[in-house]
């Protein structure tokens, strides 16, 4: 088994594209997804029983059907109701749609989570409204916002590449490209993985610094003795 | 076009039938998951520096790729090594490696909240390791993860109907060449994602059941 550079060498343009177009796909269904994850996540609080039936049939069957068979019947269900898309436009419609649910739920936990009169104490302290929400409210609703964002995102960016199987020529699909010409599936793979991961890290990193700078990161540190973190943890070093 | 129910009902039935090979595939993948999960955990906490370096190399790869990409590695690279597989025993193997890493994740939060006086008092009494793995953490550990590990299942079953891709003749692989028959895609898709639906709900419904009969066993 040798690695064949040249063939990269070849046909590294082909899978920039596609990482590009990548990049564009997910970029565009993090912002439609978000705005409808969010917009599902305030329904779901609204207190009338058909409007949280409604929530809750959407995140079911949006959460319990593999996204490859949401994108399929986007795909074929548009044209069923008249309307036609590239097929660039309908993935990204239906990456938009699934990561929505997930993004609603993530939402719905950070409001939930916040706990009772928090507005209230900061104006009664002597902060303005703007204020209270910018200082209190937001930064609380944030911490337990970003951490799962980010793990959801990067599920994203993961679940993209199956939008190969309706033609979108994005990372994955070139990969399949290049294997087809070339008839080197190892090749092509190992650099595909590589832009994958190279772009999982890139984000995670983004958002751990986006985490430091607003200041919401949370260091917890769980004192151990070193018998039980022998057992209980799974780092390297045993904690102290 | 309208949406023919009667073309839903008609092929429902070849559906169902091949929704069980789904079922099949996912847990087969649960109990190899499971059981990596568990053992790539013990072996992570016995702090070998070089096992614990690879096995966070896995991780991050593992994490950081998609699963068709996998997928596609165990299906058409391993043959490249020798390893000729057939589509469902690539796809099953793909899976499983995927999941077993997800699975540790899942465990090294759950090890985090067991509290460290359990292990001091079982080592107090004397207990070997290995019984204090079996007998004081691991009972603990698999009560604390249930729902994540009740969620990682469903995402199992979500995982085999990427295996159409590589040929594994499932329900969206059934539902795709009925289609391609009858001319109504639209109708066999809501089939497919009927039997996911259903599947699904099933198992976290069982989930919930197995929930509230260890909080009542604990009781």
């Amino acid at each position: 088994m040798r690695f064949d550079i040249g063939i990269l060498a070849q046909y590294w343009p082909i899978l920039l594209q596609g990482a590009w177009l990548t990049v564009r796909i997910c970029l565009t269904a993090f912002v439609v997804g978000y705005a409808l994850g969010i917009l599902v996540a305030l329904l779901s609080l609204v207190p009338s029983r058909i409007v949280q039936a409604l929530v809750a049939v959407y995140l079911a069957v949006l959460r319990a059907i593999p996204f490859i068979i949401i994108l399929f019947l986007v795909y074929y269900g548009l044209p069923f109701a008249g309307v036609r898309f590239p097929a660039v436009v309908t993935g990204t419609v239906a990456l938009s749609l699934f990561a929505s649910a997930y993004y609603a739920e993530i939402g719905r936990a950070a409001i939930v989570a916040l706990p009772r009169g928090q507005f209230e104490s900061a104006r009664v302290v002597g902060m303005s409204p703007l204020q209270a929400m910018r200082h209190i409210v937001f930064p609380q609703i944030l911490r337990g916002l970003v951490p799962p964002s980010v793990n959801m995102t990067l599920t994203m960016v993961k679940e993209s590449s199956v939008l190969s199987s309706i033609t979108v020529a994005e990372l994955t699909y070139q990969s399949l490209v290049v294997q087809g010409n070339t008839f080197a599936p190892f090749e092509a793979f190992a650099a595909v993985t590589l832009i994958y991961w190279a772009i999982a890290i890139l984000v995670a990193r983004a958002a751990a610094l986006f985490e430091a700078r607003t200041g919401v990161a949370e260091r917890q540190d769980v004192e151990r003795s070193a018998l039980a973190a022998s057992f209980l943890s799974l780092d390297r070093r045993p904690a102290r | 076009m309208s949406f023919q129910v009667a073309t839903l009902m008609s092929v429902l039935p070849a559906l169902i039938e091949a929704a069980l090979v789904n079922l099949r595939l996912a847990a087969i993948v649960v109990v190899l998951a499971v059981l990596g999960g568990t053992g790539l955990t013990v072996l992570r906490a016995m702090k070998i520096g070089v096992v614990n370096g690879l096995i966070g190399v896995m991780i991050s790869f593992i994490r950081g790729t998609p699963l068709l990409i996998q997928i596609f590695i165990f299906y058409y690279v391993a043959p490249a090594f020798g390893l000729d597989l057939r589509p469902e025993v690539a796809g099953v193997a793909a899976l499983s490696l995927n999941s077993a890493i997800f699975i540790t994740e899942i465990m090294r939060a759950g090890l985090q909240s067991i509290p460290p006086g359990q292990v001091e008092a079982a080592s107090a009494l004397a207990l070997s390791r290995r019984a204090i793995w079996l007998a004081v953490v691991l009972p603990q550990l698999f009560r604390r993860i249930l729902p994540v590990l009740v969620n990682e299942v469903t995402i199992i079953v979500k995982g085999t109907a990427l295996l159409s891709v590589i040929t594994v003749v499932d329900v969206l692989r059934t539902a795709q060449q009925i289609a391609s028959a009858s001319y109504r895609p639209f109708e066999t898709l809501v089939g497919a994602a009927l039997c996911f639906l259903a599947i699904n709900l099933a198992v976290m419904a069982a989930g919930r059941l197995l929930e509230r009969r260890m909080a009542d066993a604990r009781a």
